[in-house]
């Protein structure tokens, strides 16, 4: 599992602080394991990256670390706080966000009540108080502005196309202010500009100090990107570690090519 | 950019603002007035038949036009506040507005449990508890003859004894005016909030709600239960107004129907629709009633209604008018095309729009 790590000229001179980490997490859909007894630690500060054929069990790992299913086996911890089966707004309230694979956005909301609706006021007279106030309308914006779409902000979302859906998803979960963000194929169905602009935001955004976690097929973009890789195989990690040992990982390829 | 659509947005604001409390003052005028100008105390009757509706349309909005959960079976809790009422007059012998009240809280109490196992399940299977839990007690009330007083019906006795009928019913169009100006208040509220916000999010996508933060269960919970108070004191102030209840009507599926038809006519996504809908289904309602008599007649026109509403306005009444405005006015809103900042400019110069001159010669004068 950590073979990858051989090499001594890569390896950091501290080690890394933890972020998200599982132990032997297993979830199964009837016969079906999508989750085998899987042990990861991702990167405090750092892009990460979880890659792996379809059906290896990334979409399951997300689900599972957010609370959206409940893993039959196994621990979740964030920055040591133990996260195992908490329901997914207490997962958010700790600071972890997420996008979904098939981008999924308040359909019938405005494009800036998409973002108010993201605000998680913590007091009940917090919660009782006008929606849309100066400060968090103020943010909003903000972050429209940064994805570049702060001209769409009395549309309703489902007018936008794919693009601007994805942008604005990614938007919905700044305004919740994780700590680390979580995303699911931010590429997918996306052109090339688009993924262009997408990776400088993760990079704009790690550099203010935000973790990600990616899920993503497009290898350009993976290597280009994080500093992490794991990569998924049958529901559990075969190999992990920066992404030039990866690519070269005879696992990886057999993986991934079926070698 | 910014500076362009934020113009755009804020010139039709402060208009919409005096219209919408020109209309308010005018609503408010004529359903203060209509007890004095309504030539016999019948029409004052019917009046009451409407406030009752738009209450308990307006109650049933705070789950069904919030959270997008459609209750069937929201004459429950008219029946439970209608047969509370009555009962702790009958039994308990308490005065009976202060019975109104507790049994009120009493329904709310009794909503938390409810809640708590239907909200559990979405989309079709709600729909069907909540037609289950109207059944239910049905049958509870007319089988527990010695406490309910069975098909037999139970007799409230009035509020006022010593009242002439149609002061009677001036009163209790009072109240229940009163009634309703409340529960429109508290909509209003929330709808504004950023709880209603995260209501709304609920409506829309609720595994993406609760995946920002929103803790959606325990919110369906709340509105839940603030739709059932209001739902019961609804129903408690009929039974003190009508003074008899009977377990068929009190517990129907037909009450719970006429509340949803009524949203739904008039718009769940607005705070007005279901008044809206309550004048209308209601008045259709007692019209059919007063020309055909006992026949069903009035059900194949709520049935018509409602075939209407679906079919040609999806959301309602409001926002399919609201659309139609809408087409003469804000010609110059937002594009939604993937467009530069640079072209709309462009765009905007070259058009011969007045109601864009406009927008800009405002911008330059703010």
């Amino acid at each position: 599992m950590s073979e990858a790590e051989g090499a001594p000229e890569v390896v950091p001179d501290h080690e890394p602080e933890p972020s998200l980490a599982t132990t032997g997490l297993t979830k199964a859909f009837g016969g079906v394991t999508a989750l085998d007894s899987a042990t990861v630690t991702f990167h405090h500060g750092k892009v990460n990256a979880l890659i792996g054929p379809n059906g290896s069990g990334k979409t399951t790992f997300f689900n599972c670390v957010t609370g959206m299913i409940r893993p039959d086996a196994g621990r979740v911890a964030y920055r040591g706080r133990d996260l195992t089966g908490r329901p997914s707004h207490r997962i958010a309230r700790a600071g972890i966000g997420r996008s979904f694979q098939l981008c999924r956005v308040f359909p019938r909301m405005t494009v800036l009540d998409n973002l108010l609706a993201a605000v998680r006021p913590r007091s009940l007279a917090g919660q009782l108080a006008r929606a849309g106030g100066r400060e968090e309308t103020e943010r909003a914006r903000g972050w429209l502005a940064r994805m570049g779409i702060e001209h769409l902000e009395r549309a309703e979302a489902r007018q936008l196309s794919w693009g601007q859906q994805k942008l604005l998803e990614l938007a919905g979960v700044l305004m919740s202010e994780p700590e680390l963000i979580l995303l699911d194929e931010p590429a997918g169905g996306v052109n090339p500009a688009l993924i262009d602009r997408i990776c400088d935001l993760v990079r704009e955004l790690n550099a203010e100090g935000r973790t990600f976690l990616i899920v993503e097929h497009n290898m350009d973009m993976v290597m280009s990107l994080s500093d992490h890789v794991v990569v998924f195989d049958c529901g559990r990690p075969i190999a992990q570690g920066p992404p030039s040992l990866i690519q070269s990982d005879e696992r990886v390829l057999g993986a991934y090519l079926g070698v | 950019m910014r500076r362009d659509s934020d113009t755009l947005s804020s010139v039709p604001f402060p208009r919409r603002g005096l219209l919408h409390l020109g209309v308010l003052l005018a609503a408010v005028a004529v359903a203060v007035s209509f007890p004095s100008m309504a030539p016999s105390p019948y029409e004052i009757t019917v009046g009451i038949a409407i406030l009752n509706y738009a209450v308990l349309s307006t109650s049933w909005n705070f789950v069904g036009g919030f959270t997008g959960y459609i209750s069937l079976g929201h004459g429950a809790f008219a029946g439970l506040g209608a047969y509370g009422t009555g009962l702790l007059v009958v039994e308990a012998e308490l005065p009976p507005f202060v019975a109104l009240f507790v049994a009120g809280a009493l329904v709310a109490v009794l909503a938390v449990p409810v809640g708590y196992a239907a909200l559990r399940v979405r989309g079709a299977s709600f729909v069907i508890v909540s037609i289950a839990l109207v059944l239910v007690l049905l049958l509870v009330f007319q089988s527990w003859a010695s406490f309910t007083g069975g098909s037999r019906g139970l007799v409230v006795p009035r509020p006022f004894p010593g009242m002439l009928r149609a002061e009677h019913h001036r009163t209790f169009y009072f109240l229940f005016l009163a009634l309703l100006a409340t529960a429109l208040l508290v909509w209003w509220a929330i709808d504004r909030s950023r709880f209603g916000m995260g209501l709304k999010a609920i409506r829309e996508d609720e595994d993406k709600a609760q995946s920002l933060g929103t803790p959606t269960y325990t919110y369906k919970l709340v509105v839940f239960v603030v739709s059932a108070a209001f739902t019961a004191l609804a129903g408690g102030l009929y039974a003190l107004w009508f003074g008899d209840l009977d377990p068929v009507f009190q517990f129907s599926i037909l009450s719970g129907s006429y509340m949803v038809l009524m949203a739904l006519l008039g718009g769940v996504r607005h705070l007005y629709g279901p008044l809206l809908g309550a004048v209308a289904v209601g008045y259709a309602l007692e019209y059919a009633k007063v020309e055909y008599g006992d026949t069903p007649l009035h059900l194949v026109v709520a049935g018509l209604l409602l075939g209407v509403v679906v079919t040609f306005m999806p959301d309602g009444v409001i926002p399919a008018v609201g659309a139609l405005l809408g087409r003469f006015r804000d010609s110059g809103g937002t594009s939604i095309r993937e467009v530069t900042a640079a072209e709309l400019r462009g765009r905007r110069e070259q058009s011969e729009g007045t109601e864009v001159r406009d927008g800009e010669r405002s911008g330059r004068s703010a």
